[in-house]
């Protein structure tokens, strides 16, 4: 393949800084939050954080450089791979903290659920680009990418871990909002989820059960998530309009909050920085989620379009869930906040995504052949 | 051009973006109202809220399972121990506090055994514990002192108690905080810093199920850290109880014969592969582990040049001497080299090239069969048949019998011992194997390696009449209200291929060892139970030829010979095999064989005593039984 000068020129430097200015922050904040603690395990997360970022970076470079129209062609192979690797957490996963979700591989845990959103992303988009309706889709032409979606959350589901589920279930339901569905197939599916929702609470395990009371009376359980959410709205609001100082927050230091490194990582930045420093981190966002969203807008082809449009709302909706749950008001449901949260996984497969976006972005006055 | 947006299309999604525009960026707007709810509005009071938070969530450390023996008598206990920690709080120092603790303890006398910590160190907000296990003096002083000592306070945690502390300290092992290299190696993310684990023994090797699962706690704390209430609380999970198969009886009465002497004594029943007992000397108190070794005692145990924290039973190698015989008789036997009547005869010693093999019978045994060849331990025998085999051949037996690997017992660090061979020198030394080699391996001097409990394996099966089993120390795990958890069954790891009719001359031989006139092992006959046994004596160095040159070496108790003897009881349906091996202590016979009588003597008087009691209790009953009629 000949080198087109027009790639380098069209590259997305926006992006990159973007993405970049976010994961220095989670390391420093990463830092911060397993600083106070004597546990070297907790001290050098930060370390680890940093060596995902750099794999991160190699994968995305590698993504860059492949036409995505390439990868699209195996799209469904590489869907149909990472199920499979959900399948081998569901038989010889390893459990923590009460649910199934990693793999061992080659003295590495990995966690595949966190792979399926960007393939099911990606599977979606192929289905789509090659079934294209004049107008909107009915319920039936929408069956099948409904099965591109309920495998893997029914994986998900049964390890269990509602929260990545849910993404799954929300990132669908965006991208077929974002193709068109017919009014008539809509009303059908609202009244029926609004059927099935009842019967599912029997599906739920009791934790989780217990989370969701425990949203709506938080005081009803002040040892589990109850206590979380209320360390952690003290945490964010003691924080203040300046913050506590970097490495000074209370909350963080003496161990009030809880897995302060992955899902509560945004109560330990709001804490040391105050409103001034969280109002920065959610600008940041925001023009992180629409840079995508500009992306996806001028993509040159339909698969583009869907692939960075499902991206822009996987970060969206985790971030939107994940800070909402920080600030109590949403349930904790355990989702990473991307950049921020202590992972491999996760910050992983947000990497290869971003260079997903990359490569449509560069892409986008070349015409395909 | 199939992969070009519809004609139509752009336009209509450009309106779906501008929607989604404007959703994205009212939700996020959403957020930071929050944000700004929280963090401006409600700033101050959520502050001031942050300064009084009082509440924190403490664990509760489980209580690791007892350990029993095979009758139910506990050999491991928990007991509590107190604790000084220091909770960090946000006006008050380390170093003030500890200062005025010494100062405490100093206005009444009380030793004070604190590293005072570096004040200039930044990490002062995690706990930290100033003084493990205090007595019940500074308890009191610290308790009295209560409000003079902001951030101190002392926690219960449980310690083990080993009632039988250095007798069974090779089983059993200790326990201790994790360290840095086990959190590391943990890689389910289940340790935590400051967790008990087992260190060694069976401690460790049952970590999983003794070690139970912590709990929480929620507890208020006032201003100066002392605990006002607690709030909420989960309860820990206290480890699973494992029984062994070791008797506590036979153990002691194997300590106290090995006490004052280095070696070890395995003891098993050779029809399942149980360890009744299991004894290396010297030995260590663990009870010296709980709550943390003291540097100076570690120190003492760890440069201590008799080695008191090896396990010699199962990491001692030692050469095997004379009771490597039956292997090689075994060998021989079965290949057909030779029946029960094949003679040689025994001049004192043997010829092969230049050198001459002695026996240890100057003298010479005369003409001599088999059976007597074993009973009288004569080596000259041995080296015909070793030279009739060859190394090899002797090596394929002695695998059989499950020497030259581990044994795969629930303990670690096992040492797999060693069986040479023709190929293994020439590998190791790039050196053809020499005939010589194979005379001295013949009667177990040499290279080749046992451990004492390969030792009473390889006796327990020809004793059991050829089964190699896995020797086994734990019998089953039980829940606290006693449910079985997991119950080990006796794993056979292997068969001997001898014949019936072999197995059967061997084991006469060795009744003759202990039971016949002239037998080195006379010293065990007894009339109550048949026992079969064979002494060793092993070589540390090889001695020079010339006599006196032998003798002034054997004064020096370095370069003395181990002493072996292994046995097993009765002759018919044996119950119990033994093996002793006494370091640098002279003749099997003379040493190691009187331990093993002690065990035996032990083991049927007390079945007696047992079968005695049963038979009262039948008879009681049987009485009762006619009076109710």
């Amino acid at each position: 393949m000949k080198f087109d000068r027009r790639l380098l020129i069209n590259f997305d430097w926006m992006l990159l800084l973007l993405l970049l200015g976010l994961c220095v922050i989670g390391i420093l904040n990463i830092y911060s939050a397993g600083y106070s603690l004597s546990d070297f395990k907790q001290e050098t997360l930060y370390v680890k954080q940093a060596q995902w970022i750099m794999i991160g970076l190699v994968l995305m470079g590698i993504t860059v450089c492949i036409d995505y129209h390439l990868i699209c062609r195996y799209a469904y192979i590489i869907y149909a791979f990472s199920v499979l690797l959900l399948l081998l957490v569901a038989l010889y996963g390893y459990t923590t903290h009460g649910s199934q979700r990693w793999i061992m591989i080659q003295g590495f845990s990995f966690q595949p659920s966190e792979l399926v959103k960007l393939t099911t992303i990606i599977a979606l988009a192929k289905y789509f680009d090659e079934h294209r309706i004049q107008k909107s889709y009915n319920l039936k032409e929408l069956l099948i990418p409904f099965f591109i979606v309920f495998i893997p959350f029914s994986f998900i589901l049964k390890q269990p871990d509602l929260g990545t589920a849910l993404v799954l279930l929300i990132i669908f339901t965006s991208i077929t909002f974002f193709v068109g569905v017919q009014w008539k197939s809509l009303v059908l599916a609202i009244v029926s989820v609004l059927i099935v929702t009842p019967f599912s609470w029997f599906f739920l395990k009791d934790y989780q059960r217990e989370r969701i009371i425990t949203f709506f009376n938080p005081e009803s359980d002040p040892l589990g998530s109850g206590y979380h959410i209320i360390q952690s709205i003290i945490a964010v609001g003691s924080g203040g309009i300046i913050g506590k100082g970097y490495l000074k927050g209370t909350q963080t230091q003496l161990k009030f909050l809880p897995v302060q490194q992955t899902d509560f990582v945004f109560s330990v930045f709001a804490e040391e920085w105050g409103f001034m420093g969280a109002l920065i981190v959610m600008v940041m966002f925001l023009a992180l989620v629409l840079w995508c969203l500009k992306i996806a807008l001028h993509s040159r082809d339909l698969l583009g379009m869907l692939i960075s449009f499902g991206i822009s709302m996987l970060i969206f909706w985790e971030v939107f869930i994940n800070i909402g749950m920080v600030l109590g008001l949403l349930p904790v449901v355990g989702i990473p906040l991307p950049f921020l949260s202590y992972g491999g996984s996760s910050m992983i497969v947000l990497m290869v995504a971003m260079g997903f976006l990359m490569n449509i972005s560069m892409r986008r006055f070349i015409l395909h052949p | 051009m199939r992969t070009r947006l519809n004609e139509h299309e752009p336009g209509e999604f450009r309106s779906r973006f501008k929607i989604i525009f404007a959703v994205v960026s009212v939700m996020l707007c959403l957020l930071v109202l929050r944000m700004w709810h929280l963090q401006v509005i409600r700033g101050d009071e959520l502050r001031q809220r942050s300064e009084n938070n009082s509440v924190r969530l403490r664990k509760i450390k489980p209580l690791r399972g007892l350990v029993l023996d095979t009758g139910g008598h506990v050999l491991v206990d928990n007991q509590p121990s107190f604790d000084v920690i220091f909770v960090p709080n946000r006006t008050k120092k380390i170093h003030d506090v500890a200062y005025k603790l010494k100062d405490l303890y100093e206005a009444r006398s009380i030793p004070f055994s604190l590293d005072i910590p570096d004040p200039g160190k930044k990490r002062w907000f995690s706990p930290v514990k100033l003084e493990k296990n205090i007595s019940m003096k500074k308890l009191a002083v610290v308790e009295t002192h209560a409000t003079d000592l902001p951030g101190v306070a002392v926690e219960v945690v449980p310690t083990r108690l080993y009632l039988h502390g250095a007798a069974m300290a090779h089983i059993i092992g200790y326990t201790g905080e994790i360290s840095r290299e086990e959190l590391k190696k943990d890689v389910a993310d289940k340790a935590n810093v400051g967790d008990i684990v087992g260190k060694d023994g069976l401690e460790k090797f049952l970590d999983q199920y003794i070690k139970g699962k912590c709990g929480a706690e929620q507890v208020e704390v006032n201003v100066l850290g002392k605990e006002i209430k607690v709030i909420g609380k989960i309860d820990p999970v206290p480890g699973y109880n494992v029984v062994l198969t070791v008797d506590v009886h036979l153990q002691k009465i194997a300590w106290d014969a090995m006490k004052d002497k280095a070696g070890a004594v395995v003891v098993m029943d050779p029809r399942d592969g149980s360890i009744l007992a299991l004894v290396s000397s010297p030995s260590f108190n663990p009870n010296l582990f709980n709550g943390g070794i003291s540097s100076e005692d570690w120190e003492k145990l760890s440069s201590d040049p008799s080695h008191p924290m090896e396990n010699r039973a199962i990491a001692g190698q030692y050469p095997p001497g004379s009771t490597y015989k039956l292997i090689v008789a075994a060998a021989a036997l079965e290949e057909g080299l030779i029946t029960p009547e094949t003679a040689f005869t025994c001049h004192g010693s043997f010829d092969l090239g230049n050198r001459t093999y002695r026996c240890w019978n100057k003298h010479g045994h005369g003409r001599i069969s088999l059976h007597r060849a074993i009973v009288e331990s004569c080596d000259v025998y041995f080296y015909n048949l070793g030279k009739l085999l060859g190394v090899d051949k002797i090596a394929y037996y002695a695998h059989q019998f499950g020497l030259g690997k581990r044994t795969g017992i629930d303990l670690s660090r096992e040492k797999p011992g060693f069986v040479p061979t023709k190929t293994w020198k020439q590998t190791r030394f790039k050196e053809p194997w020499q005939m010589g080699e194979t005379i001295s391996i013949s009667i177990g001097q040499g290279f080749n390696l046992v451990t004492p409990l390969q030792l009473v394996n390889v006796y327990a099966t020809l004793a059991n009449g050829g089964t190699l089993y896995r020797p086994r120390l734990v019998k089953r795990i039980e829940s606290m209200d006693g449910q079985i958890i997991k119950t080990f069954e006796p794993e056979q790891v292997g068969t001997l291929s001898l014949s019936r009719k072999n197995i059967e001359i061997l084991q006469h031989a060795l009744w003759g060892v202990v039971n016949e006139p002239g037998g080195t092992g006379h010293a065990l006959s007894r009339k109550e139970a048949d026992v079969c046994g064979k002494t060793g004596t092993s070589q540390v160095i090889g001695l020079p030829d010339d006599e006196s040159a032998r003798r002034r070496i054997k004064i020096s108790a370095k370069y003395r010979d181990h002493a072996l003897f292994t046995c097993y009881a009765p002759y018919k349906n044996p119950e119990i095999a033994i093996a002793v091996i006494v370091e640098h202590s002279g003749s099997g016979g003379a040493v190691a064989a009187p331990i093993a009588r002690k065990i035996i003597d032990a083991y049927f008087e007390y079945k007696r005593s047992v079968h005695n009691k049963q038979q009262e209790t039948v008879t009681v009953k049987k009485a009762e039984d006619h009076a109710r009629r």
